[in-house]
């Protein structure tokens, strides 16, 4: 049995997934104060009449870190950052830092060692502080910059948590990995309280299962692993959902997914059955991190979504005036028009007619009206979504091959779920001119995502056979290559290796790899080929352990 | 953050090379990906990036006469580069961004009107098919074009030698100390375009200080004066101290700073092969100064080692400044004179080698000095070596807006030449209806 449990902005669900079924669920109201006595309530509810002996898992997807971030509830962090020359970020980052001369080039070569009186320094001018985050330029390339000055301030500043830059994400990109290392330290010991109060919890009911956390990636961690890297934990929400469509509907080639809730529509495009990854990752009160997340887009659009006339136009949204007025809301919403295009029943019916009737100025006849509002609704869906396929295929490519053979992506079946599905999903796939769906269970489809999320970690190896050196950034590895013939394939599975060694380190067990980009270049020096740079990042294929679908007696 | 952007069309053609181990290869932006791609320069909100789009043959037939034929000359990889370098014109265009860089390989500026084959890396030019394209679909018309490689710009100045409305102003170093040998002051331009060529050869050494005498004393004011409408940087990087190609002491921070004082609409990548102790910080820096952001701290690891400042070529330099802005004040007058002196047609006969394929060219350009239009053009050419053995073609190119007589002249002067015989080829290169004709 997996326990699912997924904490979102008005409700916490929770499931029960056992044999690809759907065996119990549960819904309270998410507790805002304390997400914790929301999560329990739906902990207790959805385990009433089952043996808690037979649970396998239990995996949570709460906004905890989103949050934190968002109310302010994270730690003063020391920052301290070795820029090295190029782009003065100090402006662009979350909080002041402090800058320490010391730099490695783009090969990975230290130019300049860190200078210790400096962080002597820094260490004196942040007493009191206990969380750091330290972030080199080109440190995934030679984390000893990095390395030296964290083994300083272990010393001098005994801190209780040092998240480096290199180890939360071994991709180029210093300013976002600098915003990543931030986070991650400013919300540790606000997720670390979070998963002490989880464990005891679930010690106090008898839960021996371990813990697993859903990530922005829509992979898991068990908890233990989580806490080392907190942010990854952020906007879990959305990949729950995405996890839960696959789950649930398992889309195959080319596709748009829908999550339509009450104030937006969060739009997904899949390509080859797997949900696409933002470029670059996640954006984060503002600030681009590496934090890889599915790429999202949402559009204000929902089932509370405000309805009126403008200039005479229908106008939907994108702002929410209150719930609809079928369950005794101000204004007429895009809900009370499914209710009375008869794709939805819930509230007081009469309510939704009344809203419709309100809204027809000119005499509209009422229900024809509201099936108008519906499409209004969708069009706005179906131009976000066009303008996601066009985004797509704007995205710059570096090869003269994949700027001649570029394909354009063209979704063959649109996947809702949320409140507002079934009312909205066929229409946008009749503006797309593709056929819908909305699987049973996308009431619930976060919480079934988050129960069956396999984990996920990734891995980065970068060789450079002319230096004879390869590193390993997650894992804060830089060592010599010893190997004289060293190719592509060679790093592939040097790299598994790698992340072999990091899984089991986590405490997760690998399924299937997938690489996420691989390059090979000569280096030629003087018209001779004196090596090959090579890099590749593998990483345990996101997806669900089991297809899932609802059980016949519910 | 500023109103508009500035647009960056990146290319690194990671899988075109012109052989495995040529300097113009596939790794020659590869330190320069890593350096943008580490800054995190893609995601700052001033900057924004474009895919560059596949330019037609239609778009490269517009300035060049291909033998045989420019479709056959070619691959995608200079489609896309010369496409990338459209993208960011069009960019502009649509006003979507301030300015724009297009960072693209492979490079363009060596290759001339006529093609044969590629010389100094290039086959196609990739500037003058922006340039064209936006004076064909976006009614621009004068052009200033600055090139800033540290090779003369021998393919851009052959292609405007005669048009009056660009002003091609190219400082590099010496030619008699570097590849390909031209670019020396007194090639201005035909009579009729006499002055809107210009050419600064500098002495090996010179530094930022040099260079900056050079823009400050000479071409700032020259662009003042001619009052383009809009101004294209041939962005070449070779210039740097660390440049293996080359002799010269330019550093990032001198790049930069003039990438900041000139202000150009477009700037496009040529040269530049020092890949990783050059390209990384000078690109960084452009980027940078492009977009209005701070540069200051975009500094080679290795600058102490750049040559300094001499006495011998300050002195050198002021004087070259003082005698060309003397020139460029009389350029109407001598003009004048030139045309008065050449007569009805003014001709030149050249060699031309495209050292890259291998192949020498002979060509026997005739142009008519019209009182009426920029006058037609006949040029034969005959070419031996490289793949393909022997080439010849006889071909006339008909100005933007000719006259009448010219039109038909030009036309005459293939139907002739085809009777008489001895060409492979017989073409004509109609601008005035953006229109290449076989006969
Ligand atoms: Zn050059
Ligand atoms: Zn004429």
């Amino acid at each position: 049995m997996l326990l699912g449990i997924d904490v979102g902005g008005t409700f916490t669900d929770a499931v029960i997934v056992s044999g690809a079924k759907i065996l119990a669920q549960a819904k309270v109201v998410t507790t805002h104060g304390n997400l914790m006595y929301g999560l329990l309530a739906a902990l207790d509810k959805v385990l009433v009449g089952l043996d808690i002996r037979r649970l396998d898992r239990v995996a949570l997807s709460t906004t905890i870190v989103t949050n934190a971030v968002v109310e302010g509830k994270t730690d003063r962090v020391g920052l301290l950052l070795m820029p090295g020359p190029g782009m003065d970020i100090t402006k662009l980052v979350p909080i002041e830092p402090y800058i320490l001369s010391g730099y490695i080039d783009h090969r990975g070569r230290e130019v300049v060692k860190p200078s210790s009186s400096e962080v002597e320094d820094v260490c004196r001018q942040l007493s009191g502080t206990d969380v750091f985050a330290v972030a080199g330029k080109f440190a995934v390339r030679n984390p000893r910059g990095e390395q030296a000055v964290g083994e300083q301030l272990a010393r001098l500043a005994v801190p209780a948590y040092v998240t480096f830059g290199s180890t939360v994400s071994g991709t180029l990109n210093f300013w976002r990995r600098v915003n990543s290392a931030y986070y991650n330290s400013a919300v540790w010991r606000h997720f670390g309280r979070f998963a002490f109060a989880v464990r005891q919890a679930l010690a106090d009911r008898g839960v021996v299962a371990p813990v697993y956390v859903l990530k922005a990636d829509g992979g898991t961690l068990p908890l233990e692993a989580a806490e080392d890297y907190p942010v990854e934990a952020v906007f879990t929400g959305p990949a729950a959902s995405v996890l839960g469509i696959m789950a649930l509907a398992a889309p195959e080639g080319e596709a748009v997914t829908l999550d339509i809730g009450g104030t937006t529509t969060d739009i997904a495009l899949w390509k080859d059955g797997l949900p696409l990854f933002a470029e670059r990752g996640a954006v984060i009160n503002g600030y681009p991190t590496s934090v890889r997340s599915f790429w999202l887009n949402s559009v204000g659009i929902g089932g509370d979504s405000f309805v009126r006339w403008e200039e005479g136009l229908l106008v939907v949204g994108p702002m929410r005036k209150g719930p609809p007025m079928a369950v005794g809301g101000p204004v007429p919403t895009v809900a009370d028009a499914m209710i009375v295009a008869g794709v939805t029943a819930f509230g007081d019916r009469d309510k939704a007619w009344a809203a419709m009737r309100q809204l027809a100025v000119n005499g509209e006849e009422t229900k024809g009206l509201a099936c108008q509002v519906l499409t209004a609704a969708a069009e706005k869906i179906v131009q976000a979504v066009k303008r996601m396929i066009e985004a797509r295929a704007a995205e710059p490519v570096y090869r003269v091959e994949d700027i001649v053979y570029s394909k354009i992506l063209e979704p063959k079946s649109v996947v809702g779920v949320g409140g507002a599905a079934c009312g909205l999903a066929p229409l946008v796939a009749k503006g797309l001119g593709v056929s819908a769906s909305v699987p049973e269970g996308a009431m619930v489809a976060n919480a079934v995502g988050a129960a069956v999320a396999k984990p996920t970690l990734a891995i980065t190896l970068r060789a450079d056979t002319e230096r004879r050196y390869f590193t390993v950034a997650e894992l804060g590895l830089q060592n010599e290559l010893k190997e004289r013939r060293f190719l592509l394939a060679d790093a592939l599975e040097a790299a598994n290796g790698y992340l072999a060694r990091r899984a089991s380190i986590a405490g997760i067990s690998i399924d299937e790899v997938e690489t996420v980009y691989a390059e090979e270049f000569n280096l030629v020096r003087g018209f001779q080929t004196v090596g090959k740079i090579i890099t590749c990042q593998q990483q345990i294929k996101p997806g669900v352990f089991t297809r899932v679908s609802m059980r016949e007696d519910i | 953050m500023e109103a508009k952007p500035f647009g960056l069309v990146f290319f690194p053609a990671f899988d075109w090379s012109i052989s495995p181990t040529h300097p113009e290869r596939e790794e020659r932006l590869l330190y320069t990906r890593d350096q943008i791609s580490e800054e995190g320069l893609l995601d700052i909100p001033g900057i924004r990036e474009y895919k560059p789009r596949l330019a037609k043959v239609a778009d490269a037939e517009r300035v060049h006469i291909g033998v045989p034929d420019i479709k056959s000359l070619i691959t995608d990889a200079h489609l896309v580069s010369a496409g990338g370098a459209i993208t960011a014109a069009e960019a502009l265009m649509r006003g979507e961004v301030e300015r724009a860089f297009a960072l693209v390989r492979p490079p363009g500026h060596h290759a001339m009107r006529v093609v044969h084959g590629a010389r100094g890396f290039c086959t196609i030019n990739i500037e003058a098919i922006m340039v064209e394209y936006l004076r064909r679909f976006h009614g621009v018309g004068r052009v200033a074009i600055v090139d800033t490689d540290v090779h003369h710009g021998d393919g851009t100045q052959d292609i405007y030698y005669h048009d009056p409305d660009t002003l091609f102003i190219s400082f590099h170093q010496d030619g008699r100390t570097l590849y390909p040998g031209s670019g020396f002051t007194d090639e201005a331009g035909s009579p009729q375009a006499l002055g809107t060529t210009v050419n600064l050869p500098l002495p090996p050494g010179t530094t930022d200080e040099g260079m900056h005498y050079v823009l400050d004393n000479l071409v700032l004011p020259m662009l003042d004066e001619f009052a383009p409408d809009i101004i294209i940087n041939s962005a070449g990087q070779d210039n740097h101290y660390s440049d293996p190609l080359a002799s010269m002491a330019v550093t990032a921070q001198g790049y930069a700073r003039l990438a900041e004082k000139l202000k150009a609409d477009i700037a496009v990548l040529e040269g530049g092969y020092s890949i990783e102790d050059a390209l990384p910080y000078v690109n960084t820096g452009i980027i940078l100064a492009m977009a209005g952001l701070d540069y200051s701290r975009v500094v080679e690891p290795d600058v102490e080692r750049a040559p300094r400042h001499t006495a011998k070529t300050a002195a050198y330099i002021e004087k070259l400044v003082l005698e060309q802005y003397a020139l460029w004040c009389k350029r109407q007058e001598l003009s004048h004179k030139a045309v008065l002196k050449s007569g009805d047609y003014w001709q030149r006969q050249r060699s031309i080698y495209y050292d890259s394929s291998d192949i020498g060219e002979r060509q026997l350009e005739n142009l008519r000095l019209c009182p009426e239009c920029q006058g037609f053009m006949t040029v034969a050419t005959e070419a031996e070596g490289g793949d393909s053995g022997y080439k010849s073609a006889f071909a006339a190119v008909i100005p933007r807006q000719p006259c009448g007589a010219c039109r038909r002249q030009a036309k005459d002067a293939v139907l002739a030449a085809k009777r008489k015989g001895g060409f492979q080829h017989y073409i004509i290169q109609d601008k005035e209806n953006d229109f290449m004709e076989r006969l």
